[in-house]
């Protein structure tokens, strides 16, 4: 058998070997769903001629015989609630968002790697096609020291749980008992497709063989996605609790368990959340190396990841405020008073922040991208234009931020004449906000739109009806945003609900079909010059930091919130939260603690970092691909 | 191109001159009324307005060759919006909006100005001028801003310390989240499900739509629609109960809640804050009827502990006024406001 049959051999046994691992759960879990809980139950109730009893779900109002104990009573003391000399709820709300960060970016990076790598194996251009496969490695090197860390802090939430929330938690892991075990071998498949993944880099690199890690990668991410799933389900009963009667007693359906009123919107939500997370964290390390670069190559190369990782981030940002809109949809249908708690009520303050940082957000990545054109030539007949997307980025931003309650006085109260403001009040309701983001995103769709004809010049014959042609299609779809946004105070609530699909219809038109016609339009195109990779402003670099920390920070306050909006329940409803911390903090506490938080994260992540870094030194260089123009090289190698 | 900056610039010059007279309390606020019902969309369009004479004005004077600086056209701009929010707009914006604002345009000229590495530079210029301080004037200034800006600080931080007799800012929760369901007159009542009994169709059925097609409508006048007059006395049905729920309005709310329902009663200014208004968009239009039901019937006293400062001295209609009352009068709010009751399907 020749050497590179072998390798075949070994690779797609290897990739059997984690097809093998990512059914392995789902093998080993067929007898419990199938079957539920309730069967042997049944039966041996049966056998007792005892009488089944039987609970009503309290979602899906089926009924189902009771195999589960109900939710414990709890008491404050040492027996429900034991305690250090210290917050325990605090204590856990660190060891869970800590682990929640490292979580998101493992399963976030290597999504990253599989689209670079897929980018790699397609590109014709050879250099190319190393620099991205070079790029998606350095990824999973990144990730792979991260994934340790995740293991480690989720071991420490587990048993932070244990020691401080034990009447809860095993409450909690009696309900999940028929998937726990599939959790546990999800992740021993993550880990065991995850190394193989990284290791048999350099034995697949070539043609068959890396289709076959191209394959990898795909079973990687959809055992992390499960993952993921299977994790949302926890906090998707604790919000919104099913398969359980009104005691908690758990009904023998583990499905119905799952499948809560906001499992799949948390799961989209949070798919796409991880995503721009990733791309923020590795942009602002490339940011950070291209900082301290003491060369052209590396301040080129690190220029470059910056953009690549900013680029897949903001790809997935994009759609993050409709999916966050279809979860808060879900959660007022669900119940009302938790999406007026959230929006309209105790925690409505924390929602201001959050659009407050949405903004940050998109005003970072549009003012990176102009600071970008500053690296091609050709680019500067687009300048002198950009003080009116900054206008229009300004005034989108002023309406979402503007609170429905606002912080007064009692003489400011007074001279205002009442609560709600006759000017500004009217920016404080949804369908002004729904405007005002979707006015962000569009112009940064096309803030993107002139990045990617920055350089260039279109030689196509009907270059100027094109050009006319996107022009009017950019207006209508601003005044058709704005008109819509108007309109929706003179209809009825759930109309106007209804109303913010033809905006981000309106969004999206402008995205798909305006990247794909300056696509067809710069095809051929005359170029005016290389990108100048390396060339961009030391102030690009801060707006990718400013991206990375505020992308931490949100996730951090919305994490708080989901949570608190449960109030005094531990889980709605069902469980009541007795321990002596069943209230809500303040907002000054809960931002000072989620300040913590990302600030813990950003120092552990360097620490990360910096031992990537060390990896990297101790190999030793391979000659560098040539690149056309003065593109980057990949630093380091494998 | 130069006739139409000239336009621009002309635009410019008026407005900044109105704008200066109202600082100086010359030109009354409402002198350019802010019209009621398209008073947002006026202050964003006044804005765009202005900056697009401040583009007119900008080129007109590049072209007469005393083009501004680019330091101080940022400068410029942003006091332009601090002092627009201020003196502009009424009624007053309370401070912690007007921060909110200052800072966002203060990012916005930032994001203007270093754009482009050329405009950076101009921007910048002056400032590292005095920096650099190689003339005397810059001498002389570097040294001003030596002594100023501590003195500044140190008064910032003065009065920031010093200690206060102003009534302190409460973060009030408008509408406090209600409970799942409310007793009223001894019956439980599920508010994400329960429906106003009067809110029905010619055959006695509930009907949203036919009922939502009879309010008056929205916007100035709050003109009623042909055949839906609730006072005419042949009105049967949803009309009637209209009448009936305004007639309790007009014995029991109107006191307070105002003859046009905003919030500008007889005996509204007694209190503080003010009784609601259900013409503005956010109170009534945005809640379900069953929200306004537990509400009315709960009054201030039965207000949750979620709903701090739990500043309303709403009586408990509950103690006065049947079931049947109540849901007429919330019948009667939605139709004189023009509003639909919140739904979730």
């Amino acid at each position: 058998m020749g050497l590179v049959t072998r390798k075949k051999l070994f690779s797609i046994m290897a990739l059997c070997a984690m097809v093998g691992l990512l059914l392995l759960p789902i093998v080993m879990s067929l007898p419990s769903p199938a079957a539920g809980e309730e069967a042997p139950a049944a039966d041996a109730a049966k056998k007792d001629g005892d009488k089944v009893e039987k609970g009503r779900d309290v979602y899906y109002k089926t009924e189902g015989i009771v195999v589960g104990a109900p939710a414990p009573k709890t008491t404050d003391g040492p027996k429900d609630y034991p305690r250090y000399n210290f917050e325990s709820r605090v204590l856990l709300w660190f060891a869970n968002q800590q682990h929640l960060y490292y979580g998101s970016f493992v399963l976030a990076v290597p999504i990253f790697c599989m689209v670079i790598e897929f980018m790699g194996v397609v590109t014709k251009d050879k250099a190319l096609a190393k620099r991205y496969d070079q790029l998606a490695y350095d990824f999973i090197k990144i990730s792979l020291t991260a994934y340790s860390l995740t293991a480690i802090l989720g071991g420490i939430l587990i048993f932070t749980f244990l020691t401080l929330y034990p009447a809860f938690f095993g409450y909690l892991s009696s309900i999940f008992r028929p998937v726990m075990h599939i959790y546990a071998l999800m992740f021993v498949a993550e880990s065991g497709t995850l190394y193989i993944y990284y290791y048999g880099w350099d034995k697949m690199k070539e043609g068959f063989l890396k289709w076959i890690h191209l394959s990898m990668s795909v079973i990687l991410n959809v055992i992390g996605t499960l993952l993921m799933f299977l994790a949302n389900s926890w906090i998707g009963f604790m919000m919104s609790p099913a398969g359980v009667d009104e005691q908690g007693r758990f009904l023998g359906n583990i499905w119905h368990v799952l499948h809560t009123a906001l499992w799949n919107p948390l799961n989209v939500h949070r798919i796409l959340g991880n995503m721009a997370f990733g791309g923020g964290v590795v942009a602002a390390y490339a940011a950070y190396k291209f900082l301290a670069a003491k060369t052209d190559e590396d301040r080129a190369h690190y220029d470059w990841m910056g953009y690549i990782a900013m680029a897949l981030g903001v790809a997935f940002l994009i759609p993050l405020p409709f999916a966050g809109y279809w979860l808060m949809r879900e959660v007022y249908a669900y119940r009302q008073q938790m999406g007026i708690t959230l929006m309209g009520g105790l925690l409505a303050w924390l929602f201001i922040i959050q659009a407050t940082m949405i903004g940050i957000l998109f005003l970072s990545t549009n003012y990176y991208l102009w600071q970008a054109m500053g690296r091609m030539r050709g680019a500067e007949k687009y300048q002198r234009y950009i003080k009116y997307l900054v206008f229009l980025l300004a005034c989108g931003f002023l309406v979402f931020i503007t609170p429905h309650t606002m912080v007064m006085t009692p003489a400011e109260l007074k001279a205002m004449g009442g609560q709600q403001h006759p000017v500004l009040g009217n920016y404080g309701v949804m369908s002004a906000k729904n405007g005002g983001i979707n006015v962000i995103i569009t112009t940064t769709v096309l803030s993107f739109v002139w990045y990617m004809r920055g350089n260039k010049v279109s030689t196509v014959s009907w270059a100027k009806f094109g050009n006319i042609f996107m022009g009017v299609f950019f207006a209508c779809a601003y005044v058709n945003i704005i008109w819509l946004a108007i309109y929706g105070y003179y209809i009825p609530a759930n109309v106007r609900v209804g109303l913010s699909v033809p905006q981000v219809a309106t969004t999206l038109s402008c995205l798909f079909f305006m990247f794909a016609l300056n696509s067809v339009m710069m095809k051929g195109a005359k170029q005016m010059g290389p990108i100048e990779w390396g060339k961009i402003s030391a102030r690009s670099q801060y707006a990718l930091i400013m991206l990375a920390t505020a992308f931490t920070w949100m996730m951090g306050l919305m994490g708080y919130i989901r949570s608190s909006v449960r109030l005094f329940w531990h889980v709605n409803e069902i469980m009541r939260d007795n321990s002596p911390w069943a209230y809500t903090h303040t907002v000054g506490f809960a931002a000072n603690m989620i300040s913590f938080n990302v600030l813990f994260f950003w120092i552990s992540i360097l620490f990360v970092f910096w031992l990537g870094s060390l990896t990297a030194k101790k190999v030793p260089v391979e000659a560098k691909a040539g690149v056309p123009g003065s593109a980057p090289q990949p630093a380091g190698s494998h | 191109m130069k006739a139409l900056m000239s336009v621009g610039a002309l635009v410019g010059v008026i407005g900044l001159l109105l704008l200066v007279g109202m600082i100086f309390d010359v030109v009354p606020s409402n002198t350019v009324r802010l019209v009621e019902g398209y008073m947002p969309m006026q202050m964003l369009s006044e804005m765009a307005i202005f900056v697009a004479g401040f583009t007119g004005l900008s080129y007109m004077l590049s072209a007469m060759g005393m083009a501004i600086p680019r330091f101080w056209q940022g400068i410029g701009f942003w006091a332009f919006v601090l002092l627009y929010l201020k003196f502009r707009v009424y009624p007053p914006i309370p401070f912690s909006v007007r921060a909110m604002y200052g800072t966002v345009s203060l990012v916005a000229v930032f994001m203007w100005m270093s754009a482009n590495e050329e405009d950076w530079k101009k921007f910048k210029q002056p400032i590292m001028n005095v920096l650099d301080a190689q003339t005397g004037t810059n001498k002389l200034l570097r040294y001003a801003y030596l002594v100023l800006l501590p003195i500044l600080i140190g008064g910032f931080s003065y009065n920031a310390m010093k200690p206060k007799s102003e009534e302190p800012i409460e973060l009030r929760t408008v509408h406090p989240a209600p409970p799942a369901s409310t007793k009223v007159h001894g019956k439980t009542y599920v508010l994400q499900t329960s429906q106003n009994p009067y809110r029905v169709n010619p055959e006695g059925k509930y009907d949203q739509e036919y009922t939502n097609a009879n309010i008056v409508e929205q916007g100035m006048g709050r003109l009623m629609k042909p055949n839906a007059n609730p006072w005419d006395e042949k009105s049967q049905g949803y009309l009637k109960y209209v009448r009936e729920g305004g007639e309790i309005f007009f014995q029991n709310c109107h006191f307070c809640h105002g003859d046009n329902l905003n919030g500008r009663g007889l005996h509204a200014f007694a209190f503080n804050p003010i009784p609601a208004n259900f013409t503005d968009p956010g109170t009534i239009a945005q809640l379900q009827e069953t929200f306004i039901f537990w509400r009315v019937s709960k009054g201030g006293i039965g207000l949750p502990n979620e709903g701090f400062p739990w500043a309303s001295v709403m009586p408990p209609w509950e103690q006065h006024l049947t079931v049947d009352e109540i849901w007429k009068v919330i019948l009667f709010e939605y139709w004189h406001t023009g509003y639909y009751p919140r739904t979730w399907d």
